[in-house]
């Protein structure tokens, strides 16, 4: 990587990089180990741990490979953020750093720890066989090589973006549910799922998408939107987590799990009412022995608080609510537009 | 005294009334009036966009729209609320085909949707049109004793290209509300994290986790309160609080408020006044 002269021009800093340590062969817990190098304006986080390998501790552990925001072999978190050390500038993340001339880097969230900054990322490749992340083809062997599977580009644009991901594993690293169940699928599969679930050339739909209404699947994302925010390809994750459902609803239906009749109550809500009729929601979502068993405790309180949602019937409707209707059922018949002439 | 056409979210209508009790009590103190938009419908809290786009649309162009009639910004404060009227805004100005189709309908209630009016949430419009200083000169009973936490929430600030007012890795309009009301912020790793509050019905564990994770941080740096601009948070952080820390084996708890009642015991207002009484962990 060069570096423009006019940069060199604006000086040097001393930083300190707290780097995280640990060798679970030798240590008995992490550490931070400090190094202070001088650093020019447009070099990198990961040309910086590189000079720190070469010149001070040879024993800092890192992936990297491409340098070039190409591989996702290097992401780590700096400063707190999940992302890449080779496309992270010093300065950029030197201008918020709360500690004044410090950067902390640290290995990713939500995977196993090898060693210093480097995951084990097995479990995601694991994740990713689980959830059959490829297209198998729908074409018969015989007919392979013998002519092109051509797709649209309108289709082709379906995916485009979720091609672009790495598998750098930041979204990994930062998204909530993970953190909270290990188990969860993880948004980089979701994406990965989705990109072969809307290819036409794939024959796996069903088998995938029954995997992925599953418990830990994709009705347990909470939306918090933060795999898409750390996304270092600029990828709307979450878009192809809301293109799962969607297609879990079109496909398989809203009476199949918890997730789906969780979503089918607002749509009837909104119907029948223009006002989401909260008390009854836990039983619409669950049945009524899972909100006994898990909600009871907190109904008394609430309501010794007076703060119960009201009862269906109390629930009242949004003025104008007749009018709202008819407009809502007239769209109604235009979703069934569009289904038939995309079946057609 | 700045108008604005005001969104009323389905939770503050059942179970947390008291955000909307709190703000008609200090809206004129202020300077600001919020007309309520009884005409609004549930946004579809997250949901409606998947399961059907188009109904999404349709209904949350709707909700502009009736603000755009009345020729005021619609202002919300509930964070899903805010991020799913303006994610659809954002489609309906993106695609003409769209807010073609959504119009169409919306002639039968003699509404059109313009893109005129702005989406903006209460906080903003706080620091932003009423003004910190305005805000500081109003104080009555300064919060200078307390240490608080600000919890943002996740639709405030996620995704960006939809919300793009704080930066989402670092915000800082609520701290700003904070400090102007003579309180003392606290560093707080869970400022931009999630509550856990939209799985709570499908992946409970999960969320509890998520939940405690963030109150266990606030009562470990030994703050007198969390703040929150969302009820939805304040759902999952007060309402669910004592399961969420069981679950967590934290033998603890800490009041969480939302910014509405903050302002108004500032203002000087009290406790049964803001309704603060109706909170679960007290």
């Amino acid at each position: 990587m060069t570096v423009p002269t006019v940069q060199h021009t604006e000086g040097k800093k001393d930083v300190t990089f707290r780097v995280f340590r640990f060798n679970p062969q030798v240590d008995s817990k992490p550490y931070f180990d400090d190094y202070t190098i001088p650093v020019e304006k447009g070099i990198t986080v990961l040309r910086s741990l590189n000079y720190i390998k070469e010149h001070i501790d040879g024993s800092v552990s890192f992936r990297a490979f491409c340098q070039a925001g190409i591989c996702g072999s290097c992401g780590m978190r700096v400063n707190g953020l999940s992302q890449l050390a080779c496309t992270t500038q010093v300065w950029d993340v030197l201008a918020k750093s709360r500690e004044p001339g410090i950067i902390k880097v640290e290995p990713l969230r939500n995977l196993p720890l090898i060693k210093d900054l480097i995951v084990d990322m097995d479990p995601l490749v694991d994740k990713m066989k689980h959830y059959s992340n490829w297209v198998d083809s729908t074409m018969p062997e015989a007919e392979m090589g013998k002519k092109e599977f051509l797709i649209s580009e309108a289709e082709f644009l379906r995916y485009d973006k979720a091609t672009d991901c790495i598998l750098c594993a930041s979204c990994v690293s930062e998204c909530s549910i993970l953190r909270a169940n290990k188990d969860y699928v993880s948004p980089a599969v979701l994406l990965k799922s989705y990109r072969m679930s809307v290819d036409s050339r794939d024959s796996l739909h069903e088998q995938r998408l029954a995997e992925l209404v599953k418990d830990h699947g994709v009705w347990d994302c909470t939306h918090c939107y933060r795999c898409q925010e750390s996304c270092v390809k600029s990828i709307p994750i979450m878009d192809a987590i809301h293109g799962i459902r969607e297609d879990a609803i079109e496909s398989r239906g809203m009476k199949d799990t918890s997730g789906s009749k969780h979503a089918e109550a607002f749509m009837i809500d909104i119907e029948k009412k223009g006002k989401l009729v909260e008390a009854t929601l836990p039983i619409r979502t669950n049945g009524v022995i899972w909100t006994l068993q898990n909600l009871l405790p907190m109904a008394v309180k609430m309501i010794m608080k007076r703060r119960t949602p009201p009862p269906p019937p109390l629930v009242k409707s949004a003025k104008g609510i007749k009018i709202f209707r008819e407009m809502f059922r007239e769209m109604t018949e235009h979703v069934k537009q569009d289904h038939k002439s995309h079946k057609n | 005294m700045k108008r604005y056409a005001y969104y009323l979210s389905c939770i503050n209508e059942s179970m947390t009334k008291e955000v909307d009790r709190s703000i008609e009590l200090w809206q004129n103190d202020l300077g600001i009036e919020l007309v309520k938009l009884h005409e609004g419908t549930c946004c579809g809290g997250s949901n409606l966009e998947y399961v059907s786009p188009k109904h999404f649309a349709l209904v949350n162009g709707r909700n502009i729209a009736l603000a755009e009639k009345m020729g005021m910004d619609l202002i919300v404060s509930c964070n899903t609320c805010l991020m799913t009227i303006r994610t659809a805004k954002k489609k309906l100005d993106e695609s003409p085909e769209l807010k073609k189709e959504i119009n169409d309908l919306l002639k039968m209630e003699g509404l059109e949707y313009l893109g005129t009016s702005d989406v903006r949430h209460l906080l903003w419009v706080l620091v932003d049109d009423v003004g910190l200083d305005t805000i500081r000169a109003k104080v009555k009973v300064p919060l200078k004793n307390y240490r608080i936490a600000p919890f943002y929430g996740c639709h405030i600030l996620r995704p960006s290209t939809v919300l793009g007012h704080d930066n989402p890795r670092d915000p800082t309009s609520l701290d700003q509300l904070i400090e102007a009301l003579g309180g003392q912020t606290i560093p707080y790793n869970h400022k931009n994290r999630c509550c856990g509050f939209h799985t709570l019905l499908v992946a409970e564990e999960e969320s509890l986790n998520v939940a405690a994770e963030a109150l266990k941080e606030a009562i470990d740096s030994k703050a007198d309160f969390i703040v929150t601009p969302c009820p939805l948070c304040h759902t999952s952080l007060d309402g669910y609080q004592s399961k969420a820390l069981k679950h967590a084996g934290v033998e603890s708890s800490i009041p969480v408020f939302h910014i509405s009642e903050m302002i108004g015991l500032a203002l000087g207002y009290s406790a049964k006044q803001l309704g603060i009484k109706r909170h679960i962990v007290s």
